[in-house]
Parts: C-alpha cells; structure tokens; sequence
C-alpha cells in the first residue's frame, strides 16, 4: 500500500511539470485554433537557453527560467506573427506542415549549434529529496507541481477577470464576433501563441535539474502533452490540468506494475481509445 | 491500364524517367548509385504516401510504420529462417495491408491535427513495442542481414543492381499512383477529402474507399520498406520506425503538391538533393544542416506556394506540353451519351416514395413530429414553410443523412421494388439523388469531374462516366463551363452543379434543397425551364425552395411543414389561400387584419 501512495504522489508530481506544457499547448489550440506541432522544439530551445544562463552567469535555472520566459514569448509571437497568421485562413493541413516545418528547423538548428551531446545545466536546489514520514519527494517536482498550480490559477484570473483574458476567451469562441466587437485580434493572436510558448520556457526553468537537454527532448515531452490535451480536451484549461494528472499518475503506475518501457504505449493507447471514443475528451466541449 | 503514349504529356514523362534511370548508369561511381537509389526509394515512399495523404487527404505522419514492418519481417525471415527477401517482401506487404485495415477503420473519421497525431501515436506504439519484444526483434540494437549475395538475396557487391531495383519498385509506385488517380477510385477520394457529404450522396461508400487507400498506400509503403531496409542491410527501430523519416515522406509530397501523380516526384528530387549536398558541403558546421534546409524549404512552400511545385508551375508546363506534336492521330473525342428517349408516363397514381410518421429529435428540440408524405411518379412536390421549421431535416432523414427515431422510409428502386435504406450511398445506388442547400463543388476538379463523379455510380470506365457527363451538361447548361475549375463557377453556375451532379447518378427521384435561392430572375427562369425538363425525363422530383413565384409555378402539389410537422397538403392555389398557412408565415395579426 505504501509503494501504490508513493507511486501515486510520484505521479501527481510528474503530472506537474506536464500542467505547464499542456496549459501552453492547449491555450494555442483554443484560441488560434492551430496545432503547434513545433511546441516540444519551443520547450527544447527554453532549456538551451536555460542551460546557456545557468553555464555562462552562473544563474539557477529557477531565476534563468524568468528571462527564458520572456525570450520564448516573443519567440512565440514571432512565430505566429510570421508564420501562422498569413495561413489563418489556410487548410489545416497547410497549418500542420508549418508548424512541422518550424518544428524541423529548431530541431536541426540545436543540433547543428549544440551537437547531439546530452547537456546539464549546474543546479543544487531542486534535485535532493527530502522525507515526508515513509514517503520522499525529490525538491524540484514539488516546487515545479506548487508552481504549475499558481500559474494555473493565474491563468484563470487572467482569462477571467482582466479585459485581454476576456478577449483571448471571446476570440477563442468566435473570431468574427470578437472582431466586429472591437477586439484585435492579430494582436490576441500573438499574445495567445506568445503566452503559450512562455508556459513551456517557464517549464523549461523548473525541468533543467531533473532533465538534461538534447535536441530530441521536446519530442519526448510533446508527445506526452499532446496526449493529455487530447485527454482533456482541446482547448480546455481545467482539461489540461486534470489530463496531467492523470497522465503521471498512469505514467507512473504503468512504469511500475507493467513494465518501465511500455508506460508510453500505455498512455498512447488511451491517447487512441479517447480519440477514437471520445474525440472532444473529458471536459472538452464540441468545436463545430 | 496505360497512359496515352503518343501524347505530349505521357512521351515527355517517358524520356524523363528514362533520363533518371541513364544518369546514375553512366556516372556509375558510388556517390551516384547511392544518390538515385536514395531518391527512387524516396519518390516511391512520396508517391505511396500521396495516395493517403493527397488523393484521401488523411494527413499520415506515421507512415514508418508500413516501411517498418516490411524491413522487418523480410530481415526477420532471412535471418531466421533463411527465407529470401522476395517472398519477406510479399509478407511484409500483406501484414502491412491488415495492419493498415486495423489502423484505418477506427481512424479515419478522425480530421486534420486528430488524425495525424493519431498516426505519430500508432507509429510510437509499434516502435516501443519492437524495442520492449527485444528476445526476437532485437530490440533497440536492430538487426544485421546475413550477406549472402546475389538476386536471391538483393545483396550486390555492383551497386548498379540496386539502381535498378529501385527504379523498378519506383515505376510500380508510381503506376499504382497514376492509375488511381484516372480511375473512379482516385476521383471518389478526391470527392470525399473535399466534400464527404457530397461524395456519399452520389453514392461513395467513404469507408470502404478510405480503407482502400490506406490498404493500397501502406502495401506499396511496405514493399519499399523491404527493399531500402535490405538496400542497408540493417535494420533498427530507430531508423525504421522513424518519425523524422515520416515526417520527411509527407514533406515531400507536400513540396511538390499534394493529391497529384507527378508532384511528388518533383518534390523529391528537388529537396532531397539539395538536402543532401548541404549535408556534404555544409557537415563542418554540424549534423542538422540537411534538416535545417528541409525544415527551412517547408516553410518557405506552405507561406509561398501552398499548393506545391505542381499547384505552381503545374498548369505552365501542361501547356507548354499541349504545343508539342501528338504522335500519329488523335482519337475522336467522345460524343455525349443521347438523353433517353423512352417515353415517361405521367402518372400520380403511383407513388415513388413514401415517408410514414417520421420523428426526429435533437436534444429536447422536436426538429420533425410525426411528418408523413408520399411522392408519385413523374410530379414535382413543393415542400414549403418558415424558416425553421424543418424542412432540411427532412430532407436529411429521406435521404439517409440522419435516421428517423420513429417511422419508416420507402423508395420504389430502380427495379421496381420497394426497400428501405439508411445510408446516403446505398439511396443513392437505388435512385434518389440530392442536393445541398449550401452549393459546394469538389474544388480541384473541373465542372467535367464534377459531374463525372455523380457518373461514376453505374460504370466504372472514364469514357462512360464522360459520356454520361456530357448528356447531363446539356440538360444543366454547362457545356461552356465543362473544363473550368468548379470554384470559379458563378452562385447560379454552382447550383446547376450540385443538380448535374446528383443527375448523373441518374436518379428516379430527386431532392433539391433550395435550388434557386440567391439567383438573379433570369437564373432562375432557366432553373425552372430545366426542372420541368428533368421532370419530363421521367424523375419524380422533391424541392424545397423559399422562392414562392417559382414553387408555384413548377409544383404539381404543395406540402407545409411548420415547427417539424405537416401544416397542409394540396394544390398550389389552395395551400397559399389557405388561412393556417399564411398564418404560419406572417403571423396571426396579419391574417386578421
């Protein structure tokens, strides 16, 4: 019983670290209705940075991840900015293939400049475990999982209570209307994008002293986050934190009780089942 | 089964191919052999992927998994049990076949995103599965092919023999390619990617014809698979069940255009050479510089030219090929097919189609209560009422798009016989054709195409299908039109389409939803010109149609629908004089006053 409750805060806590990246995922989905394929390379090149600040000023990557943050908005809303607006009106297959193009250069461009090597970036703070009675938690998945939730909570303030929240919601219902009522919503656009890749370079920050980067790891961390957003549903916020969740907890227990390498066709299977079950996932409303 | 070989674009495409295989022949150095073994394998896994990806446009990015299995059950085979790579070939596109029937039929109403991540999941399942089956597939190391050389074995110390492998698997991809697109198959895909509801209505079974696909796509995919993997005598499930490598197919096509034979190609042996110099000239900097111009060129195609080399440049070099010589004469061209000449008894005697107490809801919405009409042969029933009230519904539920929760539907087929059916395409075979009230043609194919996919219904052969076209274009006025692309069509151009369309599956009963709407007057004194002339050919005819004047002109009968059930029935001068109804549409007041 002991090992089912630790395995099950192992999981919660993973599931931390995937809030952040989902809620970014499926903020992008929502309101610019486009599937950024690339977001794993966005992750990917929040930790080089990370790890660049950590190695060259000698800053933790929990400070590094402020300046990353702000590096991969505007990353972001370049991005869509650039390449996504001129193909809002595109077919989606078009809108597939540019963010798989981005997708592609990142990944080929941190290869070219950093080479395959398995980089760490220096950290102290957040790789020791402490004990909590019989059960231990590593430092840095705690603080990753209590800053994955106030920013979940701040991502509700923000949609709820603030004017561009508001705007960010009623474009993601409606682009038209919003439009006719005043909101610009290129601007949206680019917030909504840039906001997204934020999430995932402040993701990058909380992951660099667990996780060493390599040009590969976005993929690894993509395909999990697309999982969970299709778990709970595209485009919705509470869906993205409950499929997190769920999705470390069964990644845990199916590492555990079936076998460590098979945990991904476990949650891939589900992947395929909600798809094909339940396409607008857990929580997820219909898009038509 | 074959092109035209004394035309321009079929004797030009001949030289070309010719061209591709002389070039490594001569050069014969390593570099060469393995650059055009490199490109022909990459045509040919472009080209079969097309068929998926372009013709269907179920965007796959995990198409490894058929390169996949065929390298691994042909090395499995040769390394355990001695069995040549030829028959591992054939067993690796049969196994392919079922996992890609396994794989399609709970995937393919997936759209767009959905669907392509469903297929990067598939390929990860597979991939992990082989590493974690490490005590017969070797696991994450892979396996060596044994060097036994020679043809038995597709191991060649002369490289040259690889060449022409791989032309030869090219060709064969690329004539599957090719006669699938000229066939009904290819144009029955095509239909379903632009407009499934359309395609069904013409009677496209979309679920069989996606599967088809994906068997054809992942077989062929398989046969590559079995060649490259043996080409490499290694094989592993990194590289084999590659994401990048799927990815890399997709891209291809997607450069030199999507849904076309020849886009592919050109796609491939544009990008891949040049991926490959940069990988050579530029490998001082780094290993990624190949996938940076990939990567690069990708974006630059989708923001520039998303249709591709061939969307682009596609109709410059047709016509620069229309000015070269055909070679000896040219074959008559078709004559349209004579209308039938058979002489139709009008008759309101007999009913073609009956509809007993249909009910329908949506939710707590009552969208049809208790809706009964009949049909008789050879009349035009006008279906009138608000807005609202449920007209279309009813429509969907004659012609199978939604099924009734109460109440029964029948159609006196073809044959004479009464039946009931509940599919779009399986009326359509028995004989009631539809239209849609929101005219959209199958973009990308010309009004011909258009027609000719309606055509399709009863014959399998191009020139039938054209002849049948052409009747039906006369009857539509659009032999003008007949080879414009469909989307340049003007509102009035597309309304006569959707009716030439659902008219050449040659109906015995026909459903036109809201024909005439947002036509100018002399539109729409031509549409009804041809609604009688439909009419008189012998087709019972459904319309529902908010134009007063022209439904009073063309019915024979009157049916009200408001809020889901029959208001009244009758003649036209009754119906309109008739209190309830102009209650129903301009309130209570209005009949009052």
């Amino acid at each position: 019983m002991d090992i089912f409750i630790q395995l099950l805060i192992n999981g919660l806590l993973l599931g931390g670290a995937y809030i952040i990246i989902s809620l970014g995922l499926t903020l992008i989905f929502g309101v610019v209705r486009v599937v950024n394929f690339a977001h794993g390379e966005f992750l990917m090149v929040g930790m080089y940075l990370v790890y660049l600040i950590a190695t060259q000023f000698g800053v933790h990557p929990y400070l590094g991840l402020i300046p990353v943050a702000v590096i991969l908005f505007a990353l972001g809303a370049l991005t869509q900015k650039c390449i996504i607006q001129p193909l809002l009106n595109a077919d989606e297959h078009i809108q597939i293939f540019a963010t798989v193009g981005v997708s592609t250069i990142l990944l080929n461009l941190a290869l070219v400049v950093f080479g395959a090597n398995v980089l760490r970036a220096p950290a102290d703070l957040g790789t020791h475990a402490v004990s909590v009675g019989t059960f231990t938690v590593v430092t840095g998945q705690l603080i990753t999982f209590i800053i994955a939730i106030v920013l979940a909570v701040l991502l509700h303030v923000f949609m709820h209570r603030t004017y561009l929240g508001r705007a960010l919601r009623a474009v993601a219902q409606h682009r038209y209307a919003a439009l006719l009522m005043g909101v610009n919503v290129n601007t949206v656009y680019c917030i909504a994008f840039g906001l997204g890749t934020a999430f995932v370079g402040i993701a990058a920050g909380l992951l660099a002293p667990q996780y060493p980067v390599f040009p590969t790891v976005g993929t690894y961390f993509v395909l999990t986050a697309f999982v969970i957003v299709v778990l709970g549903g595209m485009g919705s916020l509470y869906g993205a934190v409950a499929g997190s969740l769920i999705i470390g907890v069964v990644d845990t227990l199916a590492g555990y009780y079936i076998a460590p390498d098979l945990k991904e066709v476990v949650y891939f299977g589900i992947f395929l089942l909600i798809l094909v079950l339940r396409p607008n996932g857990l929580f997820g409303t219909s898009t038509e | 089964m074959f092109p035209d070989f004394r035309s321009p674009k079929a004797y030009v495409s001949v030289i070309l191919l010719a061209v591709m295989f002389i070039v490594p022949v001569v050069m014969g150095t390593a570099f060469w052999t393995n650059l055009f073994v490199l490109l022909f394998v990459f045509a040919a896994l472009t080209t079969a992927w097309n068929i998926v990806g372009g013709y269907a446009g179920q965007l796959s990015l995990g198409h490894a998994v058929f390169y996949g299995i065929g390298g691994y059950t042909a090395t499995l085979l040769t390394a355990n049990f001695g069995i040549t790579p030829w028959i591992g070939m054939i067993a690796g596109a049969l196994i392919s076949g079922v996992v890609a029937v396994v794989i399609s039929y709970p995937t393919l109403r997936l759209k767009g995103p959905f669907f392509a991540l469903s297929t990067i999941a598939i390929l990860e399942v597979v991939r992990l599965l082989v590493i974690h089956e490490e005590s017969w597939t070797g696991g994450s190391s892979g396996i060596s092919l044994p060097l036994n050389i020679g043809w038995t074995w597709i191991v060649f110390r002369d490289k040259i023999n690889y060449v022409i492998i791989a032309f030869v698997i090219f060709l064969l991809v690329l004539w599957a390619s090719w006669f699938i697109r000229k066939s009904r198959t290819g144009h029955y895909l095509i239909a379903i990617r632009e407009r499934e509801d359309a395609a069904r209505a013409v009677g496209v079974h979309t679920v069989n014809m996606k599967i088809l696909a994906a068997v054809v796509s992942a077989m062929l995919t398989s046969v590559i698979g079995t060649f490259h993997i043996t080409y490499l005598t290694f094989v592993d499930p990194g590289s084999a069940f590659s994401l990048e490598l799927s990815i890399q197919i997709a891209m291809f096509a997607l450069i030199g255009g999507l849904g076309t034979v020849a886009g592919p190609i050109a796609g491939t042996f544009l990008v891949l050479p040049i991926a490959e110099l940069a990988r050579g000239w530029l490998s001082a900097l780094g290993n990624g510089m190949h996938g940076v111009v990939y990567g690069v060129i990708l974006v630059a195609v989708v923001l520039t030219i998303p249709r591709g080399l061939a969307g682009a440049f596609g109709p410059m070099i047709e016509r620069m090929l229309d000015r070269l010589p055909y070679l000896g004469t040219r074959p008559v061209k078709q004559a349209a097919a004579p209308a039938s000449t058979e002489k139709h008894v009008i008759d309101r005697e007999s009913p073609v189609l009956k509809a007993e107490h249909l009910f329908k809801n949506f939710g707590g919405l009552r969208a049809t209560n208790d809706v009964s009409l009949t049909l008789y042969r050879n009349e035009i029933l006008g279906m009138i009422g608000p807005n609202g009230a449920g007209k279309t519904t009813v429509f969907n539920l004659l012609s199978g798009f939604l099924s009734p929760d109460k109440g029964t539907i029948t159609l006196l087929d073809r044959n004479g016989t009464w039946v009931k059916c509940t599919t779009p395409d399986d009326l359509a075979h028995k004989g009631m054709g539809r239209t849609f009230q929101i005219a959209r043609p199958f973009t990308g194919l010309t009004v011909l195409e258009n027609i000719m996919l309606g055509a399709f219904i009863d014959t399998s052969k191009r020139d039938e299908a054209e002849r049948i076209a052409l009747r039906v274009a006369e009857q539509t006025d659009l032999v003008k039109y007949l080879n414009t692309e469909a989307r340049n069509l003007t509102v009035g151009g597309m309304k006569r389409l959707e009716i030439a369309r659902a008219l050449a599956t040659g109906p015995k009963v026909l459903l036109l939803d809201e024909v005439m709407a947002g036509l100018n007057p002399t539109d729409v004194e031509k549409a009804i010109q041809m609604i009688r002339r439909i009419r008189d050919s012998g087709v019972s005819i459904l319309l529902i149609e908010h134009m007063m004047q022209a439904t009073m002109a063309l019915s024979d009968r009157i049916i009200v629908i408001n809020e889901g059930a029959v208001l009244v029935s009758g003649l036209p001068q009754e119906v309109v004089e008739n209190p309830a109804v102009i209650e129903a549409y301009l309130g209570k007041e209005y009949n009052d006053a």
